[in-house]
């Protein structure tokens, strides 16, 4: 279970986060939805301190994460997995040693036990083992995106949080990790914690759904808990997104 | 109005390169703090020193045999007849093996590694790689900066030491074979005269570790510092270049001043 209390963080004086309350329950998928430009990477960066917050508590399983030196700050991000807006795969390592990194640095796996698992991972998120030898920048978007699904659930974490998993990609892409973040969650039973502006994701793989504006959670609650008004709210923020 | 203006300015950029010093310093005091975990690291220290070596041999063999030619060339066109020849050999093979290859050397490699390291990492910070290195637990100073800070460390001499050989060879070769300026016995007794191997371990092993230490780091540096997109990108690798190149030409002042 992980609890936010008041989370606060500001750039240069603008505050983006100004009091982040949030519970996030085992097991459950939440979608975090917000327009644009209104703190929802700022706000799960906070949370597992790839930014530092400004104020407030954060505890994952009663532990508080504000207060971990970077030693266990590594060891706690051991059981989170996080998909990046961009996907963020290391360019300078192909395919399957981006998959390989976790297992390589923090297990003691034979190579082919690794091997068997990167195969696996791949397979689940549909592509063939003939990308393995490809770098990143010879992939597609939909394609990257894909191997960084790979990548957060090789390391088999308890949390995965996904930052806008849709954002960018065509109808066909999106649904097929849309379809992916719903299969893996009971695969690896992970909590999941998703931020976007995209209403038929959150429609397809919310548990609950959470609203950020202007810096707070202003609703939480379950898909057919939000109001009319909020609904029609949350459109327009979505389209005016696609324009 | 304009004047208070340009001392503003000026104000404002003598902070920026305080703080800019004692980031590095940070910097440098981090990776100091991440050698503890270099067995975790090797696989990157290896690659490491193999970027620096295998990537900059080519240029480091060019450079090299230019200088010695060079250096020859300009010694024996200054000599004059009432200074034995093989003083003047000694006098070139001095400033080449000391001064001059190690310098030019470091200052090529600060655009050649400097430029690439900074771009390298500097690209990895706009595309959230780096934090994604901290989501796997992996430390990004431990995982990309000891490694290259070492790799410059260590690789530099090789580097220089390969370069200082081919200097001499070339030297050896235009003076004695192209223009039979001395005979190869008078050649070598010029090489031999007043040797301090002092002098040798300062020029090929000394300098250029310290001027590997600051290419790596300071590339490093700009590349974590990167902000916005692909210009941003440009900008640090520029920073990188002229600020490691100074840093070279104040520190071999002082490290001659120091120890010679
Ligand atoms: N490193 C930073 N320095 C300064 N300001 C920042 C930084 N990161 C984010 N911000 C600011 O914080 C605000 C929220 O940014 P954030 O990226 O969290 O928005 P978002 O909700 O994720 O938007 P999007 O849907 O476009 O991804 C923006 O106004 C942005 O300018
Ligand atoms: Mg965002």
């Amino acid at each position: 279970m992980i609890e936010v209390r008041g989370l606060k963080k500001q750039f240069e004086g603008k505050e983006v986060l100004k009091g982040v309350d949030l519970e996030i329950y085992d097991n459950e998928t939440l979608v975090i939805l917000g327009p644009s430009g209104q703190g929802k990477t700022v706000m799960i960066k906070s949370m597992i301190r790839l930014m530092e917050p400004d104020g407030g508590e954060i505890y994952f399983d009663g532990e508080d994460i504000r207060k971990l030196n970077r030693r266990e700050l590594e060891d706690f991000r051991k059981k989170i997995a996080y998909v990046f807006q961009n996907s963020a795969l290391f360019d300078f390592l192909d395919v399957r040693e981006n998959l390989a990194l976790f297992l390589r640095m923090h297990k003691k796996l034979k190579e082919d036990e690794i091997e068997e698992k990167i195969v696996k991972a791949l397979s689940f998120v549909g592509l063939n083992d003939d990308v393995l030898d490809k770098y990143p920048e010879e992939l597609s978007g939909g394609m990257k995106k894909r191997v960084a699904i790979a990548r957060a659930m090789i390391k088999e974490p308890k949390y995965i949080f996904y930052d806008e998993p849709t954002t960018g990609l065509d109808k066909k892409n999106a649904e097929l990790v849309s379809n992916l973040i719903m299969v893996l969650k009971e695969k690896v039973s992970a909590t999941s914690i998703i931020v976007t502006h995209d209403i038929e994701l959150m429609e397809k793989v919310s548990d609950r759904v959470a609203l950020l504006k202007d810096g707070k959670i202003i609703f939480i609650g379950k898909k057919e808990e939000i109001s009319d008004e909020t609904l029609e709210y949350l459109y327009s923020i979505g389209d005016t997104y696609e324009v | 109005m304009l004047d208070r203006k340009f001392f503003e300015n000026l104000g404002e950029k003598g902070i920026n390169f305080f703080t800019a010093v004692y980031e590095i310093f940070l910097l440098f005091i981090d990776s100091l703090k991440a050698i503890p975990k270099i067995w975790f690291y090797r696989r990157q220290l290896v690659e490491q020193m193999y970027n620096f070596s295998a990537k900059t041999l080519p240029i480091a063999a060019i450079i090299s045999i230019f200088v010695g030619l060079g250096s020859t060339v300009q010694g024996t066109y200054q000599s004059s007849s009432l200074i034995p020849r093989y003083v003047v050999v000694n006098v070139i093979f001095k400033s080449t093996v000391i001064e001059l290859s190690p310098v030019i050397l470091a200052l090529v490699l600060a655009g050649k590694l400097g430029a690439s390291l900074a771009a390298e990492i500097g690209s990895m910070k706009i595309s959230e790689q780096i934090e994604a290195l901290e989501t796997m637990s992996l430390d990004p100073v431990g995982f990309l900066i000891m490694p290259r800070v070492i790799a410059g460390l260590i690789m530099l001499p090789v580097i220089t030491i390969f370069a200082n050989f081919l200097a001499i060879f070339s030297s050896f070769f235009v003076s004695t074979v192209v223009s039979q300026w001395v005979t190869a016995h008078e050649f070598i007794n010029g090489l031999k005269m007043d040797y301090k191997s002092f002098e040798i371990i300062f020029g090929c092993m000394v300098k250029p570790s310290v001027y590997g230490f600051f290419i790596a780091l300071i590339g490093s540096y700009f590349g974590l510092k990167t902000k916005g997109g692909a210009k941003g990108v440009g900008e640090s690798s520029t920073l990188a270049v002229v600020v490691s190149a100074i840093m070279i030409v104040i520190f071999d002042y002082y490290l001659g001043e120091l120890l010679l």
